[in-house]
């Protein structure tokens, strides 16, 4: 099947306000296709728990061919997990206030090494797009604006529709304040609704 | 700088022009899909942490 614009999608036809569940086989997959930190992280950390999930449509991504997305600021994004899973592992609900303790920092060094040695394999596995914040920098203030959209979200959205698609994969509800008509919204079956119910009308 | 993506006057989203997708384009960084297949279990495989992690560890609310 293969839309107006050119993308090419495998599967059947997407409906619903432009909100779709990962866990759906026939779900319909654009090239190339966006990916949002939540998603990754959920994909590549097996404690979390959409692991079972996003683990999956990732295999599926990748067996089906079509090229990554991805905004440079997903790197950072992850470096800040894993320097708060330490910190979290340390302090529990506390972390927060311990930012500045020396004695989390092995912890959290050890840990960005794991996480970011785990998300260059993800990377080098498929084609990859990687998006600078500076090709983007002038929309991602229009999605604040115009549709109240929080500022890393409209960051992963640009880089979405700069490089040609309109679909992320995300587990963030935050990414349905945009249009349906604008962006296109995969996530797992517990967040459709939600989704769906958060998209202007 | 020339290339990158802008909103069009009209609203609509201007991509990036394939010249500047293509120099952003890595193609993946092993040649076989069983090297490929196997980088990706090592990214995805085994990787446990002792906390949930939640969107406000990585600035999101």
């Amino acid at each position: 099947m293969t839309p107006p614009d050119g993308r090419r999608l495998v599967g059947r036809s997407p409906v619903g306000r432009g909100v779709f569940a990962i866990e759906d086989q026939e779900l319909p997959l654009p090239d190339p296709i966006a990916l949002d930190t939540s998603f990754v992280v959920e994909a590549l950390i097996a404690t979390q728990p959409l692991h079972g999930v996003c683990d999956p449509f990732l295999t599926r991504i990748f067996n089906s061919g079509i090229s990554i997305v991805t905004s440079e600021l997903l790197r950072v994004e992850l470096a800040e997990a894993a320097f708060a899973i330490a910190l979290k592992e340390r302090w529990g609900g506390k972390w927060r206030g311990h930012r500045t303790d020396g004695r989390s920092r092995p912890r959290a060094g050890r840990l960005l090494n794991h996480t970011l040695i785990r998300y260059d394999e993800m990377l080098r596995s498929m084609t990859h797009i990687s998006i600078p914040l500076g090709d983007t920098a002038s929309i991602a203030p229009t999605f604040m604006t115009d549709y109240g959209i929080a500022s890393y979200d409209a960051a992963h959205a640009a880089t979405a529709l700069a490089a040609g698609t309109e679909t992320i994969v995300t587990t963030d509800t935050g990414f349905a304040l945009l249009p349906a008509s604008l962006l296109t919204v995969y996530t797992d079956s517990s967040r459709v609704a939600s989704c769906r119910k958060k998209r202007p009308r | 700088m020339e290339g990158v993506a802008k909103t069009q006057t009209n609203g609509k989203i201007e991509r990036l022009s394939p010249e500047r997708l293509a120099e952003l384009t890595h193609p993946p960084a092993y040649k076989t899909v069983e090297e490929r297949r196997a980088a990706l279990k090592r990214a995805t495989e085994g990787f446990r942490v002792k906390v949930r992690v939640t969107p406000d560890m990585y600035g999101r609310r």
